[in-house]
């Protein structure tokens, strides 16, 4: 038998090997930081764990955790405020971003500028949006407090983050001012890949400028939209820091979503198995709650 | 050229109203840094500086370890980054040019890692970074972050890997490369726009943590990354609000200058997917 080089990768029956080499080191490292963390924190959702050690000796299985969580009402109330949350915050950023999205989308001088400065808050870091908005909503001396009085609003200084009701819509502010630039920004791409043509006949046809947002825009931008919201939906799901710097899920656990339950529980009470069940949980939510938006469109994901 | 019209100016105050109210808090971040402590703690607020301090700037520079703060963000970025393209990239080629078996359940277990909760997977790596000793140590958030990273980037290759005609690598197989040797001299230059725009992406996107470094980094100041370290800044009681704005300026300056000179990337990469 001929000497032959160990993998010939040229050899148009061997190709496909090239294939499984470039994936591997995908594959071992998402396996390494990604599948086998998760299938410990699933397994752990289902101990009575406080803080795990590796190595150490596996307690038994238990249901626990779920009754807990499934039993406490402070469950039950953080997923209310999640959904609230959600709600809010996705309507609004879709609403602002689609706004903001038809208006740059004008034919205008400098309009590139106009484009970059109305998604810019994309560019600003989370904790940086929080730690100028906790500024802005200051009980003592920030902007918004003065404005209230002025618009009379209020009599004194509103102590934002004492109030329930007050401390959700500061949240849900400073998440739709960080959220929306990314709905402008995938409705701008959505926009111009509309073909001119369409509004031309549209144009020959005598649709007014309404009628050709309601029946071509809209339409078309149908699709980019429902990926954009459901990955905003995602995000306010599972965001962790704007809510952990602006409120830490206070007061009275009125801003506490799952995410925050689930760091809070586990860093804060040292409650490892407990949060764990709370993670699965949202991550199931998650899940559910995508592929239910987006049926068997879920390919427009990747 | 165009003639001014009513129609025109409505729409100018109107780009120029909406811009000006949505950017207000950028804008409310440089006053608050350049203000003065008496102009902070009065009513009504001073809109416009009157006494612009500059040396907030140089006094939070220097007092702040911020320096070493930025230097640990970049280098947990620099870190995740090229860890993330390594196997992204390659991950993303194969998935794009051969049809290898248990590839598409791999795509979707990728799908599915863009929805974990940070703060679930953040449970166990602690427990892991504990037990082999990586807490208070960047490499710590190199892997933490790859876990954010590699779902997104590796997607994103695929994608523009797909924009790239076969029968590029054909050709110059049937001139003799290997088919390896196709993808590095022909395919990689070819897509290096892409692979500018996924890399950037993902340095935004680590930039940007705070759960892990929160959770990973000890109470020693000079480990911090910079967005843990300005959170630190904002008082229980008294908060600096000029120190922390001018703290904040710095921290949020290198995104803004990628996002302002880079942006066509940036929203290339953010979009990709999308338009299909």
């Amino acid at each position: 038998m001929r000497k032959r080089k160990l993998i010939d990768l040229a050899r148009p029956s061997r190709q496909h090997w090239l294939g499984y080499i470039l994936l591997a080191p995908a594959v071992i490292l998402v396996a390494a930081i990604i599948a086998y963390p998760l299938l410990i924190s699933i397994d752990i959702s289902f101990q009575d764990v406080k803080l795990p050690r590796m190595g150490a000796a596996r307690k038994p299985f238990t249901l626990e955790n779920y009754q807990d969580l499934f039993s406490s009402p402070e469950f039950w109330h953080t997923c209310w405020v999640t959904l609230k949350l959600v709600v809010v915050v996705t309507t609004a950023c879709l609403a602002v971003g689609l706004a903001t999205a038809l208006l740059v989308n004008n034919r205008f001088r400098g309009r590139r500028i106009a484009r970059l400065a109305v998604a810019l808050p994309w560019a600003v870091p989370e904790v940086i949006a929080t730690v100028i908005f906790a500024w802005i909503f200051d009980s003592s001396f920030g902007l918004m407090g003065w404005l209230f009085i002025k618009l009379g609003l209020a009599n004194q200084m509103v102590a934002w983050f004492s109030d329930t009701t007050a401390a959700f819509w500061v949240v849900a502010t400073t998440m739709v001012w960080k959220g929306y630039p990314f709905v402008s920004i995938m409705c701008l791409a959505g926009l111009q890949s509309i073909p001119e043509d369409f509004y031309n006949a549209a144009k020959v046809d005598g649709a007014s400028a309404l009628q050709r947002l309601r029946w071509i825009t809209i339409p078309s931008l149908m699709p980019v939209l429902g990926v954009t919201m459901v990955l905003v939906v995602l995000w306010v799901f599972r965001d962790f820091s704007i809510i952990k710097v602006l409120t830490d899920g206070g007061p009275l656990k009125a801003t506490q979503t799952l995410s925050i339950m689930t760091y809070n529980e586990a860093f804060g009470f040292f409650k490892f198995g407990y949060a764990s069940a709370v993670g699965v949980i949202t991550l199931l939510l998650c899940v559910i709650a995508s592929m239910a938006m987006l049926g068997r469109g879920s390919k427009a994901m990747y | 050229m165009k003639r001014i019209t009513a129609q025109n100016i409505a729409l100018y105050a109107g780009v120029i109203a909406v811009c000006a109210f949505l950017l207000f808090p950028i804008y409310w971040l440089f006053v608050t840094a350049l203000a003065t402590s008496a102009e902070l703690t009065q009513l009504p607020p001073t809109f416009w500086p009157k006494d612009p301090q500059w040396e907030t700037f140089a006094k939070v520079w220097a007092e702040r370890p911020i320096p070493l703060w930025l230097l640990n963000s970049t280098l947990a970025a620099v870190g995740s980054v090229a860890l993330s393209m390594f196997v992204s990239v390659l991950a993303g080629y194969s998935l794009s040019r051969f049809s290898v078996r248990g590839g598409h359940s791999l795509g979707l277990f990728i799908l599915t890692a863009k929805m974990l909760p940070a703060t679930l997977l953040v449970i166990p790596l602690f427990s892991i970074f504990r037990s082999v000793g990586l807490i208070g140590s960047l490499w710590s958030l190199v892997i933490a972050h790859s876990t954010l990273i590699i779902p997104f980037t590796t997607w994103m290759m695929k994608g523009y890997f797909d924009t790239i005609p076969r029968e590029l690598e054909q050709a110059a197989m049937v001139d003799g490369c290997s088919p390896l040797s196709a993808m590095v001299r022909v395919i990689l230059p070819i897509a290096t726009p892409g692979l500018a725009a996924t890399a950037l992406y993902a340095f935004v996107l680590s930039w940007a943590d705070y759960a892990y470094a929160r959770t990973f980094l000890t109470n020693e100041q000079g480990s911090w990354t910079a967005n843990l370290g300005i959170t630190t800044m904002k008082g229980e009681y008294v908060t600096d609000w000029n120190e922390v704005a001018a703290a904040a300026v710095f921290i949020a300056v290198p995104i803004l200058i990628i996002y302002l000179f880079l942006e066509r990337y940036l929203v290339g990469g953010l979009t990709a997917g999308a338009e299909k």
